[in-house]
């Protein structure tokens, strides 16, 4: 309080200070011209700003494929502004940071730090990225009439924007205010789902998320608690649409008669809100101990009205029926009360010993009610009116021990122990004929692991936990399984690191009702070189080497019978840059940088990405670089051959930096 | 209390000042002063006011009479338990370590220098750009980082987004250290909020498991970076029971309705119709 009241007094004066600079050169004019002035604080702007233009040559294959996948164009853009300001006055501000990438491109985003000591930290973050996605393979039953039309298609942006403001940072006593907007809006095509027939239609998405949140962090010498309190509004305004005549994906009459749709209008008023609470606790009240416990809780609501007005020629299979028209009407609400916590301490009996204690809950009930009016206009049948109940229930803990020991300063050797359990229950599915299903979860987890470190040129780590589930929830969940990582890093020079890692993960579901066999590898190995510290050149480079293996059995729904899934993706993956300088004159050297990525990959769906990269950059001033830069982009996919593209972009630009 | 008795220069030694240790190491000095750590050395909240580098070096005075390295403590190369209580001795009253100890990070001892360059500029100590974040993280995760190479991923390489805006390296209460936005809502769902909820016909895999059920988060091969390279097998795996086989599995997810002729191209793509796959505000079998 005491502080806020000094902070309060003194923004007045503040207001009303000269600038140190100013002052000083009224005071050096009054002065005789031989009196030595000292020198003032200067304020300073750094950074740097690179523009473009970036060219894109036609694009070789599916255009869709390539907006999906990279969707970048040409034009002039701002690559990247960069700037720093730190101010000598220090009136408002000690230091602001400005930045902005990718302007120009479909993903841009700008950030700004801004910070005043003592005072306050402020920061600002937009993002908008671009969701283009149509590929012809995906979601086309009329594919095979040659119609390259994907009925689950958006071109669609998200944009994203974060406030946050921090008052008397690094204070015992810090309060925060938040502001967070997250919305999406664009274009695409969906399904207009009928009995016996779909129609591809139009869609207009819209949804928008504002997310308030106010809190205070306490942080003393022993204990620190954050107490936070937030809130979100939300809402969908999504429109579904068409008004041509839309014969939908069923090629054959239907008892006769041709289904189709002439006019829809489908108008989706969702809006939610949801308050939350949060409240973070450590502690060190002893040196032997240290505690920390958390408390979350949110109460999402969702309120919804959804209307439907179509026309054409449609079957009801329920009334054995064929109308023209129909109009429906929904209102529906939902709550999902939400709780976790978790506590825990670790303990340090001894010099060289650590025990870590943590238990966890998570239980989220979701609880509905929907009421359907459904009203056949044409031939004019009686309202169908149905409410519906649905319930999905979720009771999540975890407890888990781990205990640590430095065997040798070098070696710690971890084992442990966890136990997972809950419960579920969720709306039971059409052919079980009940409303509810129940499902349960026993896990148990050995841990163990190592880690050696000498000094700073070698270091691994070896992580693994084995489980036998007596159940899971899901027939591809983990059940009995053994997973484990190691990590390794050497530094062979000075100038040369090395590294490796490699992870697998085995799971397997014994049950004869499953047969769920699951196993993937990922082997990867990078280096990076810089013999006498990169001026002259580096090298970084990495490979990876990834295979997944699965096989399921899975029920055919139109005969009843079992077949095996099996799924194989056998990848290779490699990325390097090398970067030289080349010899250059008047002082200013080009520097070269080659290099690239690629992927190829086989298995269930083989597929080829390329993508080669060269960049050259020019200093043509201490302060200026001129740069150009080719890229290739080159996917294929054997399987789905009309979805390949290449193309080429060629940027040029220049960078200023101060 | 951040002095640890491994390591530490001799009993005699005693603290010197940050002017002392300014005479020989000019650079490192100068750096530090954009950094914020300098915030101890010109506070006396924590009692290190003009001791600075002492705070985490120990007392100096025998390295500064010697220069010798092994006079003075040099956390970099201390056990990594004893160099983060160093670092932990101030932090860890603060909101990010609250889920520290439970981290897979703490678990495999990694350390706080490992991430964070004590002495450089404030970029260096805490990467904040984007690139540089991912940089970071792909100096161990180097296979993680392979996946952003597939074609079908979230937008990192961009420079869009960032491995801590779904992941907190400190700690998390979900799995895999998965931030959570809204107090314990996870993390996917800060930039996709239509999937939030709640909806009135959930989809339960969505609830009971997270994203991960049915996407690769970090890149695929396959559209929509699905587990599986077809929409129906990512479906049918899990919908395959009958009421004989949910008895003996125990497991959720019935068989569809036969009329689903998989053999139909109308039907291979499950979404096409189960549009609201991730949970419907009017229809329990999630077509609109």
């Amino acid at each position: 309080m005491r502080t806020w009241l000094a902070f309060l007094i003194l923004c007045p004066l503040a207001a009303q200070e000269t600038p140190p600079a100013a002052a000083e050169q009224a005071a050096s004019a009054a002065q005789p011209a031989a009196t030595p002035v000292a020198a003032a604080p200067e304020t300073t702007i750094s950074g740097m700003i690179d523009v473009g233009y970036q060219w894109r040559s036609g694009v070789g294959g599916s255009l869709d494929t390539y907006r999906t996948v990279v969707n970048l164009g040409s034009g002039l853009k701002l690559m990247g502004l960069d700037v720093s300001f730190d101010s000598a006055v220090r009136r408002w501000f000690d230091h602001i940071n400005v930045r902005g990438y990718n302007w120009g491109d479909p993903y841009n985003t700008a950030h700004v730090d801004a910070s005043r000591h003592d005072w306050y930290n402020f920061s600002f973050d937009y993002r908008n990225i671009a969701y283009f996605n149509f590929l012809p393979s995906y979601a086309d039953p009329t594919i095979g009439q040659g119609i390259y039309l994907d009925q689950r298609s958006f071109d669609t942006h998200r944009r994203m924007s974060d406030f946050q403001l921090d008052l008397m940072p690094g204070k015992w006593i810090v309060p925060y205010v938040a502001y967070s907007r997250d919305s999406g809006f664009g274009r695409g095509i969906t399904d207009f789902v009928s009995d016996a027939n779909e129609y591809p239609v139009a869609d207009r998405p819209r949804d928008k998320t504002d997310n308030y949140r106010g809190g205070v962090r306490i942080e003393l010498r022993k204990f620190h608690a954050t107490l936070e309190q937030g809130g979100t509004k939300f809402k969908d305004d999504q429109d579904v649409f068409t008004s041509d005549q839309n014969l939908g994906n069923r090629t054959t009459p239907f008892f006769g008669e041709q289904l189709m749709l002439t006019n829809l209008a489908q108008t989706y008023g969702i809006r939610g809100d949801s308050i939350y609470s949060k409240v973070l606790v450590t502690a060190d009240p002893f040196s032997w101990i240290n505690v920390f416990g958390q408390f979350l809780y949110s109460r999402p609501n969702t309120d919804v009205k959804y209307s439907q007005f179509n026309t054409g020629q449609f079957a009801n299979l329920d009334l054995l029926l064929l109308y023209t028209s129909e109009f429906d009407l929904v209102n529906a609400t939902a709550k999902q009360p939400h709780t976790s916590g978790t506590f825990g301490f670790e303990l340090r009996p001894v010099k060289r010993l650590r025990v870590i204690e943590s238990w966890m809950t998570d239980r989220l009930h979701d609880a509905s009610f929907a009421a359907l009016n459904q009203q056949i206009l044409t031939p004019a049948v009686a309202a169908q009116l149905a409410d519906f109940n649905d319930r999905l229930v979720r009771n999540y803990s975890q407890e888990q021990v781990d205990v640590l020991f430095d065997l040798t300063p070098k070696i710690t050797m971890r084992g442990g122990y966890r136990y997972v359990w809950g419960d579920a229950l969720t709306r039971g599915g059409l052919i079980s004929g009940l409303p509810t299903e129940s499902g349960e979860l026993r896990r148990q987890v050995g841990l163990a692991g190592m880690s050696y470190r000498a000094g700073q040129k070698l270091s691994f780590n070896i992580d693994f936990e084995g489980a036998s589930g007596d159940q899971a929830y899901f027939r591809t969940s983990l059940q009995d399984y053994e997973r484990a990582r190691l990590r390794a890093r050497y530094q062979a020079l000075n100038s040369l690191v090395v590294s490796a890692t490699f992870s697998v993960l085995n799971n397997q579901n014994p049950n004869p009702a499953v047969k769920y066999d699951f196993l993937s590898h990922d082997a990867s190995v990078s280096l990076a070189w810089n013999p006498k510290g990169g001026k002259r050149m580096s090298l970084v480079g990495e490979y990876t080497r990834a295979t997944l293996r699965s096989d399921i059995n899975y029920i055919v729904p139109q005969i009843f019978q079992s077949a095996p899934s099996s799924y194989r993706d056998n990848a290779h993956e490699a990325n390097a840059v090398l970067d030289l300088l080349v010899p250059g004159f008047g002082g200013y050297s080009p520097r070269l940088s080659l290099g690239g990525s690629l992927l190829i990959t086989s298995g269930s769906r083989p597929t080829e990405y390329y993508q080669p990269l060269i960049r050259l950059t020019t200093p043509t001033h201490k302060h200026l670089s001129w740069y150009g830069e080719w890229r290739y982009y080159g996917f294929g996919e054997p399987d789905y051959f009309y979805e390949g593209f290449r193309t080429h972009m060629l940027s040029v630009g220049v960078r200023c930096t101060q | 209390m951040l002095f640890l008795p491994r390591l530490l220069p001799a009993q005699t030694a005693t603290y010197v000042g940050s002017e002392t240790c300014q005479a020989c190491h000019e650079d490192i000095y100068k750096a530090f002063q954009k950094n914020p750590h300098v915030a101890v050395e010109k506070s006396s909240k924590r009692g290190w006011e003009g001791r600075g580098c002492e705070s985490c070096h120990g007392p100096g005075s025998k390295h500064a009479e010697s220069t010798n390295a092994a006079d003075i403590r040099n956390p970099a190369k201390l056990p990594v338990e004893e160099a983060d209580r160093g670092c932990l001795s101030c932090h860890l009253h603060q909101p990010t370590h609250v889920g520290r100890i439970e981290s897979g990070h703490a678990r495999n001892q990694v350390s706080c220098v490992t991430c964070h360059a004590m002495h450089k500029s404030p970029e260096e100590l805490v990467p904040r750009r984007r690139a540089a974040v991912n940089k970071e993280c792909a100096n161990c995760h180097t296979a993680v980082w392979s996946s952003f190479q597939r074609p079908y991923k979230h937008r990192l390489p961009e420079g869009a987004m960032s491995c801590v805006d779904c992941h907190n390296p400190h700690g998390s209460v979900l799995p895999r250290s998965i931030r959570t936005v809204s107090a314990n809502e996870p993390g996917c769902l800060k930039c996709h909020g239509d999937k939030r909820g709640p909806f009135v016909f959930e989809h339960a895999p969505v609830r009971l498991e997270g994203c991960a059920a049915c996407h690769e988060p970090h890149g695929s091969a396959n559209p929509r970076m699905l587990t599986r390279h077809e929409v129906r097998f990512t479906c049918l795996e899990c919908h395959a029971n009958t009421p004989t086989t949910a008895a003996a599995s125990k497991t959720l997810g019935g068989v569809p309705p036969a009329f689903h002729d998989l053999r139909s191209p109308q039907f291979q793509n499950c979404t096409m119709c189960h549009v609201k796959v991730h949970g419907s505000n009017v229809n329990p079998e999630l077509l609109r």
